[in-house]
């Protein structure tokens, strides 16, 4: 006969007296987790993609406007580990709460600390941009609000939802830049959520843009060489004078304007983009009729400006600067390989690469 | 004189006094409402966990442990062969060595579990009142934060007036009724920025049990956001004063700082509010009054106070 270890009601008491202790390293257990406050739901939460960072309940975007902003969006989290999330939404009772509660929802634990939440209700006709607690030290409320006021609100005035988002995300990168250049990290990365940090201001959808007199536009007058004319635009620029009709411009380029936003943002990012630029000596075409000032191929955020002869004076041209011309992730300009422009005898002695961005 | 980016509120409202943007008894009034020498409700905040409370639940795991150890390996290799005739047990009872076992694991039960129990729930009256000093802590800053803007507001204003007084050959009578409409209004924004600065600074930790002196204090602060609002409105008048960066850069600051209260005081009324309802529920009542836990008190206004519902947590 085989012998039998165990009697049959001592193998049920075992089993019960081993469950009971399995049940009881259970609960130790839980409560350890308990006592430490684990986040489950930050342990499963997986990496979004693209096409979910923008949430579009007011219907202001097309797919395609979507989906592009959902791709520059995760550049930036790729590149500065912002999560910057968009959502438009009708008839919000209160735009500033909403953005807090949305945010939490959105941007749970410490992935809200380093985000920011843009909200547009083109009803009420507000847009709110949130900002997490660990970015509120490189974008405090008053560059929040210069963003919209002075970038974002520009574009939403011709209609141009998706242009002003961009546009206000551009300065979103250049200060995320300089922040990380500066300091390495972009803030105290630790912190969580958001404590109201940001700024509300009337969107001004489909307005139309303000009508301005411009006053002393004739003060900026073309010079007998590029190099005059191009610190006039500066001036200019400086001054916020977005007047289309400048004297400094092509005839081209004016017809071009007309129809342009120009913020009081890009003004000032163009003037604080050239402070510390170098021009080289004008280059002139064989016929004396166009002209380039470029900086050296190391200043890789100080593009070129082109030049036309017209009525005695030199005009920019921006037209074709803004054709051929591009700006690449890291604020890098470099040319666009397809468009066959006529400033390029000033570039015959520098390489580019594959993509068109200047070699040393 | 030019404002430094780094001057400090006490320096500026020095420096309105001295260039005679401000009377003496205003920078007196302003002075007062700036960031003292007072502690945070979080940093007078005393440690209420139980002693050893990581000991106590490491030594509950370890004696837990040990027993399964001990229940897994005690029947795995016996001496000898058991005759299984004569230890095999009636129907319905127990082995002699496995009913010891299961003693010592239900008397561990009966003793541990109920100490963990209590353990848990004091910690987490403790967590949950920690949670309403770091809300109260967040509150007063942001409130103190915005008493700090208020010089520069005044400043801006002011100067502003002065300098269309001076540029302004012919002032108009609508001009100047509206002159002196925004320099009523300031005063009034000093006085209560007086009265808000006073009621803040100096609260101990116990206000947080008093339901009418919070009610007081909101009561002050919202006659500050009321003065803000004002000067804001006013302003309207002024386009060039609003237009300016640097009005809109203070704008954005006050009205970012008025949103960050809003936001504090909910989410220091939500603290209060569970940490109330866990300490009235039961069993947390009891551990709650063992443990010299009080009811806290909510910011809000004495009509937020009547309108609220009365919530039954029992």
């Amino acid at each position: 006969m085989r012998p039998n270890w165990h009697s049959t009601s001592s193998g049920a008491s075992l089993k019960g007296a081993a469950i009971v202790g399995v049940c009881l390293v259970g609960l130790l257990i839980a409560a350890f987790l308990a006592f430490a406050n684990f986040d489950f739901s930050a342990a499963l939460k997986g990496r979004l993609d693209a096409s979910q960072m923008v949430e579009d309940s007011a219907a202001l975007l097309s797919d395609e406007e979507r989906r592009h902003l959902g791709l520059v969006h995760e550049l930036l989290r790729d590149d500065y580990a912002i999560d910057y999330r968009v959502v438009t939404a009708p008839s919000i009772a209160d735009i500033n709460r909403f953005a807090v509660e949305r945010f939490e929802a959105l941007l749970p634990g410490e992935a809200g600390g380093g985000g920011m939440l843009l909200v547009i209700d083109p009803v009420t006709n507000l847009v709110r941009l949130e900002i997490g607690y660990a970015l509120e030290g490189q974008f405090p409320d008053a560059f929040i609000a210069y963003i919209e006021q002075r970038q974002m609100v520009p574009f939403f005035q011709a209609n141009r939802i998706a242009d002003g988002i961009l546009a206000a995300s551009e300065l979103v990168v250049t200060r995320a830049k300089r922040a990380k250049a500066g300091s390495g990290t972009l803030g105290e990365i630790w912190l969580e959520g958001s404590g109201g940090g940001g700024a509300t201001s009337r969107a001004r959808i489909d307005e139309g843009q303000d009508p301005v007199t411009w006053q002393g536009s004739n003060v900026f007058q073309p010079g007998a060489m590029p190099g005059v004319t191009l610190a006039a635009y500066f001036k200019a620029m400086a001054a916020r004078n977005g007047d289309p009709g400048l004297p400094l411009y092509s005839v081209e380029t004016k017809k071009m304007l007309q129809n342009w936003v120009m913020t009081p943002a890009q003004m000032d990012g163009l003037v604080a983009a050239y402070r510390n630029c170098q021009a080289e000596p004008a280059i002139f075409d064989a016929m004396q009729r166009l002209a380039v000032l470029r900086y050296p191929p190391l200043e890789r955020a100080c593009a070129p400006f082109f030049f036309v002869r017209e009525g005695g004076g030199w005009l920019l041209d921006l037209t074709m600067m803004q054709r051929a011309i591009r700006f690449g992730r890291t604020n890098a300009w470099h040319f666009e390989r397809s468009i066959n422009h006529p400033y390029k005898f000033a570039f015959a002695d520098w390489r580019f690469d594959a993509k068109g961005f200047p070699q040393p | 004189m030019v404002a430094s980016d780094f001057e400090t509120p006490h320096a500026r409202v020095d420096r309105m006094e001295a260039e005679g943007l401000v009377s003496a008894s205003q920078a007196e009034m302003l002075r007062s409402s700036l960031r003292g020498e007072t502690r945070t409700a979080s940093q007078q905040a005393r440690a209420r966990g139980l002693p050893g409370t990581f000991l106590l639940v490491a030594g509950a795991v370890g004696v837990s442990a040990l027993t399964t150890f001990f229940v897994a390996f005690s029947g795995d290799a016996p001496p000898e062969i058991q005759n299984v005739a004569e230890q095999l047990n009636e129907p319905g009872g127990y082995g002699a060595m496995n009913k010891s076992l299961s003693t010592i694991l239900a008397i561990a039960l009966l003793l541990v579990l109920p100490l963990i129990i209590w353990v848990w729930l004091h910690n987490s009256l403790v967590g949950r009142e920690e949670k309403v000093f770091e809300a109260w802590a967040d509150t007063q800053s942001t409130l103190q934060r915005r008493a700090d803007l208020i010089p520069a507001l005044v400043e801006t204003v002011t100067r502003y007036l002065g300098h269309e007084r001076e540029t302004l050959e012919g002032v108009t009578a609508a001009r100047s009724a509206s002159g002196a409409e925004i320099e009523r209004v300031l005063e009034a924004l000093i006085e209560a920025n007086q009265k808000s600065g006073e009621a803040l600074q100096g609260l101990s930790r116990e206000a947080l049990q008093d339901e009418a002196l919070l009610a007081r204090l909101f009561a002050a602060q919202s006659g500050l956001s009321r003065g803000i609002t004002s000067v804001l409105a006013t302003a309207e008048a002024y386009p060039e004063l609003k237009s300016g960066d640097q009005f809109l850069e203070l704008q954005a600051q006050l009205e970012g700082t008025e949103n960050r209260i809003n936001v504090a005081r909910i989410r220091f009324n939500e603290a209060v509010a569970d940490y109330n309802a866990a300490m009235r529920r039961l069993p947390g009542s009891l551990v709650a009054s063992v443990g010299g836990f009080q009811r806290k008190a909510y910011f809000r206004s004495e009509e937020e106070a009547r309108d609220a519902p009365e919530l039954a947590f029992d």
